[in-house]
């Protein structure tokens, strides 16, 4: 009994995998998208946190008819400013990129385009792009962290990238527009293990966070600021840091961090 | 071998009958159920009507966000809105269906066919009943309609809004496809619904468990309070990549107004219920100035099935139709055959919310005395003896009586010295005590129990492993007493009183231990009851006169709030409302009042959602954004004075709530975007 079984079993499968025999007509994706984030006005990478609150990446295959709205292919750029993709199937492409600076899509409150700073490139080979943004902050360290009692001090300065002049001119026509976008809402200093340190990866026992109100902040804009770690970082741990700020304004609905660097600390 | 020949042969049989012409064989098969039979009388509108109902999205005893809809596994109300934590639940909702059974989606489209189907076939049969019971039928198929797209608008924001029967295969598919609507239209919808629903139904249910005017009006006036809110707090939205339609979110030009037209009607919906005098808070053993009858009476009414409170209630019954809500919530101390215990543990954040026990000024509560040492107990049930009756309808506190039982909760014996107080115990390698994030997180990490710093060489704590692992002491009277109590909290066993306080809120208090199993569970869930409806008037009232809106002629706004609030702390043995309540803080008063009475029931959490705090509200140093964090409660007893103390502190486990705000939306889910060609996912998503 279980014999036969076996044989009708094998039968069936034989079957199954006869379905399967169609040979796929597409070659495997093969071209590769590189690209950079830029600021337009000094060329300095604009860093970003590794995930869904950093520089996200949008491809839309225009070249595609069988979709009358071309799906969404979303990916991440690295920390540093930089992203790449190797697995792209040829053809023409909208890449658009949203992050913590002026979106390069600009659409009034009724949807009609204001302004369109995305790219249209074909992906053939290797191509490679170089998106040139308009930052909101720019986060720099001043002088290197210190470390004492498990604790890390580090200063940095906090400067608008952007003028807020330009920043309304852009933002403004988008809607809803109020000065209180402009205000700087949050400073952070994130602690982790892992070199990806950021909004998604930080270990909340040692990281900080200062909130600000309305425009308290300006004050501080261009100053030096101090920010120490929180609790006691265990000795000969090594961590890494990176400073963030954001302003009250959201990209594609996430407010998103400016950053500094990621810088390795080695715990004494 | 043989076998296998006549098994092909039949094979080969069977498919060759299957391509017989059509034709002859198109008659109505007479083992399917035809319109003709239902339509025709009560008892066969009352089949319709249960297969609407079985798909009904009623958040009850079969519901979680974690498995969605109809599945009673692991149900613990309340582990989503904070105020409990268990050990398979306790996350921020930021999607649905997870765990399984995939997001509300699919089971939505196939009630709004039937209720559609109902609507618009149902005119036919008219003639089979009488004008009234018609009526009602047609109503049942808008509650249904209004149902659904309410369960869907507070999900995703704008949806689809299919209002008549797709005809398919007779149209072709491509034809058949609707974009999603805007969040205002959908809302217009609810409305729209609710209103057909509330002139058709019948004011009396003509049969046990069907809708009636009064249970239309209650779901419109939650509902309402829904899109109110979000036309009022919500700051996400943006316009669909395929259509172009504001998908989720109010124009910034509509919202304002929009907020005040829907606080309206859920004012006025509450009202018209309120002014019915049919329904009215239980108070059954109610006596002023009793909290013991205080208690047992809230304890009651969620038993009770004629209670006047009950406006809409879901019934259960073994063996056709039951759930495992005692299964999987029962004390560890009573756990049942299935091996499930204390999945819904109240976090003290909650507890904190209610009166009646030492609190510091910032509203935590106060364990420490004025020298920085623990306060002592006589007894472990001393720190809530004057807490609400309605803290410990809800909530089992430790030392509590259920089922007759003393509920045994103790998560350690402290044997060191106690002449002198005893200090905070969170402390590693004699460091100052640390009771932030980065502090201890298990007791087994502290120095009492690890006889280091103050305590080297002098274990002081002594724990239990689990339910059956426990480090003893040996009391000064010689009996032998386990470190944890027998509901914990253990060291490495979540099915226990996890956070120092078991749910006691919808246990059978009656339920036989030996039926305390899975798929055994039969009470009653009650989805909407007259304290809502209170409660719906009086933030109705509150948004409204934030909004500087007129009352309407005869209704004080002032006055309906502070009746309805003072009502609900009188009947639960609060502190008694004194103040007005007025602007912001007023509202806020009122919001808190929500809290603590529709705990557990499957409402805080959309209530969070709608007001849009969950993201933002500060949780013990944290935003959800960020990920936050609850509380626990620890009783320790000290074996050198015989008495008790408690540690309040993050819940050992660290269970992590994090939420940002533009997972207020649902994602629609990925495979319907795809197919369809007019279907948007959430913008900026």
């Amino acid at each position: 009994m279980k014999k036969i079984f076996y044989k009708i079993l094998v039968c069936l499968s034989a079957t199954i995998i006869f379905f399967s025999c169609k040979k796929d007509n597409y070659p495997e994706p093969q071209e590769t998208l590189k690209g950079s984030v830029v600021d337009a006005a000094t060329g300095e990478p604009v860093l970003t946190d590794q995930g869904s609150e950093g520089t996200r990446i949008r491809l839309r295959e225009l070249s595609w008819k069988e979709t009358t709205v071309p799906d969404n292919f979303d990916f991440y750029c690295m920390k540093e400013g930089i992203f790449q993709d190797t697995k792209i199937f040829q053809g023409h492409y909208n890449v658009r990129i949203d992050g913590a600076f002026i979106p390069l899509l600009r659409k009034n409150i009724q949807g009609d385009t204001l302004a369109d700073e995305t790219k249209y490139v074909d992906i053939k080979g290797v191509t490679e792009v170089e998106f040139k943004v308009q930052p909101f902050l720019k986060v720099e360290w001043i002088g290197e962290p210190t470390v004492s009692n498990g604790k890390i001090t580090a200063t940095v300065k906090i400067t608008r990238a952007v003028s807020p002049a330009d920043f309304k001119e852009k933002i403004e026509p988008m809607g809803d527009y109020s000065d209180d976008m402009l205000n700087v809402t949050d400073l952070r200093l994130f602690v982790s293990e892992v070199p990806f340190v950021g909004y998604r990866d930080w270990d909340n026992r040692y990281s900080t966070e200062s909130d600000y109100g309305g425009n308290s902040f300006d004050a501080q804009l261009g100053q030096p600021v101090t920010l120490t770690t929180q609790g006691t970082i265990p000795a000969g741990r090594t961590v890494f840091i990176r400073a963030a700020a954001r302003i009250n304004y959201a990209t594609e609905n996430i407010k998103r961090h400016n950053y500094n660097e990621a810088k390795r600390i080695d715990l004494p | 071998m043989k076998l296998k020949y006549l098994l092909l042969s039949i094979l080969v049989s069977g498919s060759s009958l299957i391509s017989c012409k059509k034709g002859y064989l198109d008659i109505a098969p007479m083992n399917v159920v035809q319109d003709k039979d239902l339509f025709s009388n009560e008892a066969g509108m009352a089949v319709y009507l249960s297969r609407i109902y079985s798909q009904m999205p009623f958040e009850d005893f079969k519901y979680s966000p974690a498995r969605q809809f109809f599945d009673d596994w692991l149900v613990t109300p309340g582990a989503n809105e904070g105020a409990s934590l268990g050990r398979d639940a306790g996350t921020a909702m930021t999607s649905e269906g997870w765990a399984r059974n995939g997001p509300y989606w699919g089971r939505a489209f196939n009630l709004l066919r039937d209720a559609n189907y109902l609507i618009e076939n149902l005119p036919d049969y008219k003639s089979n009943f009488s004008q009234e019971i018609y009526n009602h039928y047609i109503g049942e198929g808008y509650f249904a309609r209004a149902m659904v797209f309410y369960a869907l608008a507070k999900r995703y924001g704008g949806m689809p809004l299919v209002t008549s029967v797709l005809k398919y295969p007779e149209v072709s598919a491509d034809k058949l496809e609707i974009p999603r609507s805007t969040e205002e239209e959908t809302w217009n919808q609810v409305l729209s619904d609710f209103d057909s629903a509330i002139i058709m139904l019948s004011p009396v249910s003509p049969k046990r468990g069907y809708a009636n005017k009064y249970v239309a009006y209650g779901f419109k006036s939650e509902a309402m309070l829904f899109a109110g809110s979000v036309a009022k707090y919500n700051k996400i939205t943006g316009l669909g990549d395929k259509t172009g339609v504001r998908v989720i979110g109010f124009d910034p030009g509509t919202a304002a107004a929009a907020s005040k037209k829907y606080f309206r009607e859920a004012y006025n919906a509450a009202r018209e219920i309120m002014k019915s005098g049919k329904y009215s808070l239980y108070k059954k053993k109610w006596s002023a100035n009793d909290k013991e009858a205080q208690y047992q009476n809230m304890v009651d009414m969620f038993f009770d099935i004629s209670s006047p409170e009950n406006i809409y209630i879901k019934e259960y019954q073994y063996p056709d139709l039951t759930h495992g809500f005692d299964a999987y919530n029962i004390p560890r101390q009573l756990m049942g055959g299935n091996g499930y215990s204390a999945g819904n543990c109240p976090t003290l954040d909650f507890v904190e919310l209610f009166d009646g026990f030492a609190k510091n000024p910032d509203s935590t509560i106060k364990v420490f005395d004025n020298k920085g040492t623990y306060t002592m107990f006589d007894n472990v049930t001393d720190i809530f003896a004057n807490a609400e009756p309605r803290l410990r309808a809800n909530v089992i506190l430790p030392g509590d009586v259920f089922k007759g039982e003393v509920m045994e909760v103790r998560r350690g014996i402290f044997t060191g010295d106690a002449s002198n107080g005893i200090s905070p115990l969170r402390v590693v390698n004699g460091s100052a005590p640390n009771y932030t994030v980065s502090g201890p997180s298990n007791y087994n990490e502290v120095d009492a129990y690890k006889a280091v710093g103050a305590f080297a060489g002098k274990k002081s704590l002594f724990l239990s492993q689990n339910g059956t692992t426990h480090e003893t002491v040996v009391l000064p009277n010689g009996t032998t007493m386990n470190g944890g109590g027998k509901n914990g909290p253990f060291t490495s066993d979540a099915t226990c009183a996890m956070t120092g306080f078991m749910i006691r809120k919808w246990l059978n208090p009656n339920m036989p231990q030996t039926l305390v199993l899975e798929a055994r569970s039969e009470q009653f869930f009650i989805l909407m009851r007259y304290a809502e409806i209170l409660l719906n008037a009086a933030e109705a009232a509150s948004e409204l006169m934030l909004a500087g809106e007129a009352a309407p002629a005869g209704d004080d706004f002032q006055q309906i709030a502070f009746d309805a609030i003072k009502d609900i702390r009188e009947r639960a043995g609060a502190y008694p409302l004194t103040a007005p309540l007025t602007g912001q803080p007023g509202l806020e008063i009122i919001r808190k009042e929500r809290r603590k009475e529709l705990g557990f029931e499957n409402k805080t959490l959309w209530d969070i959602r709608r007001w849009r705090t969950q993201h933002s509200d500060v949780l013990n140093g944290f935003t959800q954004s960020d990920g936050a964090y609850y509380k626990g409660l620890y009783p320790f007893y000290s074996s050198t004075t015989g008495k008790y103390f408690f540690d309040a502190g993050l819940d050992e486990g660290r269970r992590r709530f994090r939420l940002t705000e533009q997972e207020y939306y649902l994602l629609i889910p990925d495979g319907e975007v795809a197919k369809s060609p007019v279907i948007d996912q959430q913008p900026g998503r």
